[in-house]
């Protein structure tokens, strides 16, 4: 047997369709609880209804936010889909519709990026293609699908696979010199909290901060490993449990801490699985009929169209390699990598905007067009700040400024290097463009 | 055998980090952390209640003192209003910083200065006699800048403002209610200061949005802020194509604005360094920024700030003479002040909180 066909038959080994299920019923309660979350707090409001302008995402810059009672009634949608996906009913048709109503909310405003929110989209997508509806489902119990029992190993190892690659990759990016030599940005982070309890005591010392930069580097890059291996994956769930409870104390970072925590349960050994929801099924009075033989065909198409997903996702992470500069500095390709909690930015940005006519320029209130958060994140990113120009010029085009042009100062610090000017404060933002691959020359360099 | 490989592998790492550990644990001595408490603690008993107490004595005499001329609108007393309306404005220039807790609730800002005042509205309410302050229309014909207005009315003779009062009845009511609305607010504030918000201050220790050190790092940046564009920026044109607009300083009336914007530099200054009326330097954010070894550039971040505050205020008492005068006589002068102003606003808003490790929004991040 050739390697190709061990891995072959490897995946599409039958095993039990249990770990899909306690997944489906999981992530459906995080996108329900999250989604909620969203709502309660008035975000919808503050990030698709209040801006006066968006910053759209590189080849997405036909989607926009639609009128404020339609935004609300997608979360409404969301909120019940997320419903049906842990129920299994409709599910496919549910988890379709969170996947596309979720990503087109993200893909509005880029200000809002975080991983977690593409982490969610992309686990939807993949649990487009999963049957986690055949077993402990309503599709099942009133829909006449049939209950099965076994399923190809290969679904659960997409779950898996992505899982492992969003640790792997969190923990390549977080070998690099800032982190592990600086121990940046964790030494400025934690002495923040100097006045916790008894480890307040100890958040300022160097030491602290190079044990946490060091411990969460080789986390990241080995937790994969050992939760996939059967012997090492309990003991791995505990490293999992204090890590991300560690992260949820001390940094602002959402619901990301536990949506990994439930998540990586799928790691858990088959027969763990098997009796939680056999204890669910005893719980909720649920017996079907079931053809313990029936196992679904695993479709070649289905292979094909992830091993061009997973090439994908491994390509992604290196994109950066194609531009000059330094990445945390310039951040071109730094969003969909994995780079979470890795620096320490903050900036300020002045923008001018001259009237050809009588060649005078104005100090632009950045409060007026952007929110406080759209703001924050525009002064330290470059292609936020061509958006923003070429926003600026259309407006004051309108106002009656003769062929504006729009020019930018803006003072930058990374990981505790003191603000610099960022990029050139001559040349006119509106004419440049975010096109993929070509450099941004303007960005200064940052020694 | 690669899965022997792995775990070694890691092991391995494993023992670099505890041998970096070890190699960092030796020479440095152990040392306290920051007293941040101990910082909030003088920012409330030395700087901020101190300032409002001032303030509201000021307040008091000004009030006292237009009581008297009410009765008598002699021109002598109406000099002693002008010197105490001009002391008080000067004091609310040391607690304007402060909005946040009570003085959040009661919108200092908005209610007590909000400039250039609305001239017309103010001689609508006047004449009609009847005008709600609190209304949100009024925002603009009552405070300080209304009250610069009346008294320092440049179509008019003192002899004619003074004649102005004695023989309206509404207009001596009507700054009779822009007082006390002041005076109202002012001791509410520090009432529920002394009495439940002091304890709340200093026992907030995170660095979080709605903590008292994310209060004091914002505001210092707003008043910071505000002093660069709306008492500097917008008179020198700089929203408006270099067309000054003297009527939109501060105390335009009664031509203080320089005087008015070194004290508010010299406040944000004050609150920064931690320090009393009376000049005792106390535990400031220079302080906490040193205790973290902060550097900037070859020295440190706090001697850059310093430094930056002494610019700044070299650079406004060069402009030295009436602002909205000197704005269109002397624009380039104003202009280099107004330049040290947005290097000190980088360092304070930028390099302060990044450093500190402040956190200023509520929304999720992703550590960037």
């Amino acid at each position: 047997m050739t390697a190709i066909d061990k891995l072959l038959k490897y995946i599409k080994q039958p095993v039990s369709i249990a770990p899909l299920v306690i997944f489906r019923i999981t992530f459906g309660a995080l996108l329900f609880i999250s989604t909620l979350r969203f709502l309660l707090k008035g975000w919808v409001h503050q990030f698709y209804v209040l801006p006066k302008m968006y910053f759209p995402y590189y080849g997405f810059e036909w989607v926009k936010p639609l009128s404020e009672n339609t935004m609300y009634l997608l979360f409404f949608i969301l909120l019940f889909c997320a419903l049906l996906v842990i129920t299994g009913l409709f599910y496919r048709v549910a988890i379709a519709l969170f996947f596309l109503i979720f990503t087109y909310v993200e893909l509005i405003d880029k200000t809002n990026y975080l991983n977690h929110y593409y982490f969610v989209s992309i686990v939807c997508f993949i649990l487009l293609f999963i049957p986690a509806h055949l077993s402990f489902s309503l599709d099942i119990k009133w829909r006449k699908k049939m209950e099965i029992e076994k399923i190809s190993r290969f679904y659960i190892l997409l779950i898996q696979g992505q899982l492992f690659l969003v640790y792997f990759f969190a923990g390549i990016a977080k070998i690099n010199y800032d982190w592990l030599i600086n121990a940046q940005p964790l030494k400025m982070w934690l002495p923040a909290f100097s006045h916790f309890y008894i480890i307040g005591n100890y958040l300022e010392q160097d030491w602290v901060a190079y044990l946490f930069c060091w411990f969460g580097c080789i986390y990241d890059l080995s937790i994969g490993f050992f939760l996939f291996n059967k012997k090492t994956v309990g003991i791995a769930y505990v490293f999992v449990l204090i890590f991300h409870l560690a992260t949820a104390l001390f940094f602002n970072i959402g619901m990301f801490p536990y949506v990994m925590i439930v998540i990586t349960v799928i790691f858990f050994k088959e027969e763990t699985h098997i009796l939680i929801l056999q204890k669910l099924k005893t719980v909720f009075r649920y017996s079907m009929p079931r053809n313990s033989t029936n196992t679904l065909d695993l479709k070649p198409l289905l292979i094909a169209i992830f091993s061009v997903y997973f090439i994908m996702q491994l390509i992604m992470p290196f994109r950066y390699l194609l531009y000059d500069g330094k990445l945390f500095w310039t951040e071109q390709g730094y969003r969909f990598s994995w780079r979470v909690m890795l620096m320490e930015k903050a900036g300020t940005a002045f923008f001018y905007v001259k009237d050809s006519k009588t060649n005078k320029e104005i100090e632009v209130d950045n409060k007026k067009y952007l929110t406080y958060m759209q703001e924050k994140q525009m002064s330290t990113q470059p292609d936020m700040m061509v958006d923003y120009a070429k926003f600026l010029k259309k407006e004051f085009s309108e106002k009656g400024f003769l062929n504006p042009t729009v020019r930018a100062q803006s003072f930058v610090t990374l990981n505790g290097s003191g603000s610099k000017e960022f990029i050139n404060d001559t040349i006119d933002l509106s004419l440049e463009s975010n096109s993929f691959l070509k450099n941004k020359t303007w960005i200064k360099d940052f020694n | 055998m690669n899965k022997k490989i792995i775990p070694l592998f890691i092991v391995l790492i494993f023992c670099l980090c505890f041998c970096k550990k070890n190699k960092n644990t030796e020479p440095e001595e152990i040392k306290n952390p920051f007293d941040k408490q101990g910082m909030l603690q003088n920012m409330a008993d030395n700087v901020i209640l101190p300032n409002y107490t001032a303030f509201s004595i000021s307040l008091d005499s000004l009030i006292f003192s237009y009581n008297t001329f009410k009765t008598t609108t002699s021109s002598n007393d109406f000099q002693i209003v002008k010197q105490q309306l001009h002391s008080a404005y000067l004091k609310y220039q040391q607690i304007s910083l402060y909005e946040f807790g009570p003085a959040e609730q009661c919108a200092v800002r908005m209610n007590f200065n909000v400039f250039p005042t609305d001239s017309v509205q103010i001689k609508t309410n006047i004449s009609l006699g009847i005008y709600d302050l609190l209304m949100a229309s009024n925002l603009d014909a009552k405070g300080f800048p209304a009250l610069d207005y009346l008294f320092y009315d440049l179509n008019k003779t003192e002899a004619q403002i003074i004649q102005s009062f004695s023989t309206s009845a509404n207009k001596k009511q009507y700054v009779s209610d822009i007082l006390t609305e002041m005076q109202t607010k002012i001791n509410s504030i520090i009432s529920t200061w002394n009495s439940s918000y002091k304890n709340q201050f200093v026992n907030s220790l995170s660095t979080d949005v709605g903590s008292s050190i994310g209060f004091l790092i914002n505001q210092l940046n707003f008043e910071l802020d505000y002093l660069k564009n709306a008492k500097i920026g917008i008179p020198l044109g700089k929203k408006t194509l270099d067309i000054a607009l003297p009527e939109k300083c501060e105390a335009y009336y009664g031509t203080q604005s320089l005087e008015y914007a070194l004290a508010t530099l010299t406040t944000v200054e004050n609150t920064y360094l931690g320090k009393s009326l009376n000049g005792n330097d106390g535990k400031g954010f220079d302080d906490y920024l040193d205790h973290l070894n902060v550097s900037y550039g070859s020295g440190t971040l706090n001697a850059a700030i310093k430094n930056q505050f002494n610019n700044v205020r070299t650079k406004l008492n060069a402009v030295n003479g009436v602002l909205s005068s000197q704005i269109i006589n002397n624009p380039a002068l104003v202009n280099s002040a107004y330049i040290e102003l947005v290097k000190l606003l980088v360092l304070l808003k930028t390099d302060m909180p990044s450093n500190l490790g402040v956190v200023i929004t509520y929304q999720d991040g992703d550590g960037d």
